[in-house]
Parts: structure tokens; C-alpha cells; sequence
């Protein structure tokens, strides 16, 4: 099975409605079984201990899908990759923030962050414009 | 929790690496994973009526491409069909954005997005939900 067959399968697995559950010789260590206990009944973090680590670990795969599919994608169609400012701008729209309508800010704001830590994200982009639109009013 | 429904426009524009709108709304899918990176909840649906409308077909050999990205289906089961004809009778509109009105309405997401090429047919459709539309 290639990557990509892997990603078909695990998104048709992810997407699945079958709620069939199985019991599993998953081992866990005990002190963090003992913590998601407590977290449970003491915090109301999630119904049971078991609904709580399934969905972390829903999300953790459905992550690294969405990760990869895009990470695929981008190998397949280089000019297809947005740039982090876009990333950035897309996120400003889909939040309502005034930002979305400062694309300029937003490019200055990923030249800048990027120049300054490699591993920046979208919103170390939006909050550093942020602050610079606090700045300039 | 956020939700990102896409109309029809956005699966073309998603389905076509060679639209000049691909990129903008691959930029959204992005954002997507970079926020839950960050350990929120976002995901991406399509209602399955956009589906019909964009020619979308899960089992055709060209759709291998599009079905990669974690876009899961919002069926128009009996309910959704009911909210739907409510909203196509009392706006006009046709079946697909009936459907995004009906979706927006039924998704427990506390945050939804939908990204769309026709904001004004959207805003009528989602007239009574809390939502953001983008412009795509």
C-alpha cells in the first residue's frame, strides 16, 4: 500500500459511519489512564475515559490527514500551495476579523514573522498584524 | 468548534488544480489544519445536493484527486429535506444552497464558515443561522 492508497483508505475509514466498537490489547501507561480518570470525574472533561481517548485520537488522524492530503497535493501541483500570508488572509475571512480586509498588513506581517521564527504559523501572522494594526491606529 | 461548508463554486474551484481559485480555497484548507494543529476543532463539509450540482462523484476515478481532502458529506436526509424545501419555498433558491441553508441550520458546530462565490444567495438561505460567508 503507497501513501496514497493509505490516505484513501484511512478517509474512508474516518468517514465511516459504523459505530461497531471492539474491545483492544491497546496498552496505555497506567499513570495516564489514572489521569484521564481523574480529568473525567473530577473535571466533566468527556462522558468516559473511552470517549475521551477516542476522540483524541479522532482528531490527532483527522489532522494528520488533512496534513498530508495538502502535503500530497502540493507535490503534485506546486503552485497550488498557498503562501503563509494566504493561509493567514483565509483565516482572517473565516473569523470575521477586520484583517481579512488588509491583505497588504497581513503579506508584511508573514514576511515578518517568517523572518523570525521558521516554524511560524497562520496565527503568529494574524496576531503580529493584530498588533501592528493596534500600533498604526 | 467551527464547521467549513463549501457550495459549488468552491468544490469546482477545489476539484480544478488549474482555477485561478483553487489556490485561495486550498489557502482555507490550510487554515483548517494549521488551527487544529493548534488543537481546535475544525472540520469541512459538503452538502450532498453541492455534490450533485458540482458533478461530484465519489466512486468516479476522476474525483480519486478531491475525495483525498477530508471534505465530509452533510446528507439530505428526510429532516434535512424538510428544512430545505422550507428554505427553497421561502427564498426561491435552488436545491444545492436549499441545502447549504439546511446544513448551516443542523450543524451543532458553535462557529460556521461557508465559503461560496454567491454571498447574497447564501445570506438568504442562512437568513436565521449565525454564520460567516467568504467570498471565494
Amino acid at each position: 500500500m503507497d501513501a496514497l492508497e493509505a490516505l484513501d483508505e484511512m478517509n474512508r475509514l474516518l468517514g465511516s459511519t459504523d459505530g461497531e466498537t471492539v474491545n483492544t490489547s491497546m496498552r496505555l501507561p497506567v499513570a495516564l489512564r489514572d489521569a484521564a480518570a481523574l480529568a473525567v470525574a473530577q473535571f466533566g472533561a468527556a462522558p468516559s475515559t473511552t470517549t475521551m481517548t477516542a476522540a483524541a485520537l479522532r482528531h490527532a488522524l483527522e489532522t494528520l490527514v488533512m496534513e498530508t492530503s495538502l502535503r500530497l497535493h502540493y507535490e503534485q501541483h506546486p503552485t497550488a500551495e498557498p503562501t503563509l500570508g494566504e493561509v493567514a488572509l483565509a483565516l482572517a475571512a473565516q473569523d470575521g476579523s477586520p484583517l481579512a480586509d488588509r491583505p497588504d498588513l497581513i503579506a508584511n506581517a508573514a514576511v515578518a514573522v517568517a523572518a523570525r521564527r521558521a516554524d511560524a504559523d497562520a496565527d503568529d501572522v494574524l496576531l503580529w498584524a493584530e498588533a501592528q494594526l493596534e500600533v498604526l491606529a | 468548534m467551527r464547521s467549513i461548508v463549501l457550495d459549488n463554486e468552491a468544490v469546482q474551484a477545489l476539484a480544478d488544480p488549474h482555477s485561478a481559485k483553487h489556490r485561495g480555497v486550498v489557502a482555507h484548507l490550510a487554515g483548517a489544519a494549521s488551527r487544529r494543529r493548534r488543537g481546535r476543532v475544525v472540520t469541512a463539509v459538503v452538502p450532498t445536493a453541492v455534490r450533485v450540482e458540482a458533478a461530484w462523484d465519489r466512486t468516479a476515478p476522476s474525483a480519486a484527486a478531491i475525495n483525498r481532502f477530508p471534505v465530509r458529506d452533510h446528507t439530505l436526509d428526510p429532516p434535512a429535506a424538510d428544512v430545505a424545501a422550507q428554505i427553497q419555498r421561502a427564498t426561491s433558491t435552488g436545491v444545492a444552497d436549499a441545502h447549504i441553508g439546511a446544513t448551516v441550520r443542523s450543524l451543532s458546530s458553535t462557529d460556521v464558515v461557508v465559503l461560496t462565490s454567491d454571498p447574497a444567495e447564501i445570506a438568504a438561505v442562512c437568513s436565521s443561522a449565525r454564520v460567516t460567508i467568504v467570498n471565494v
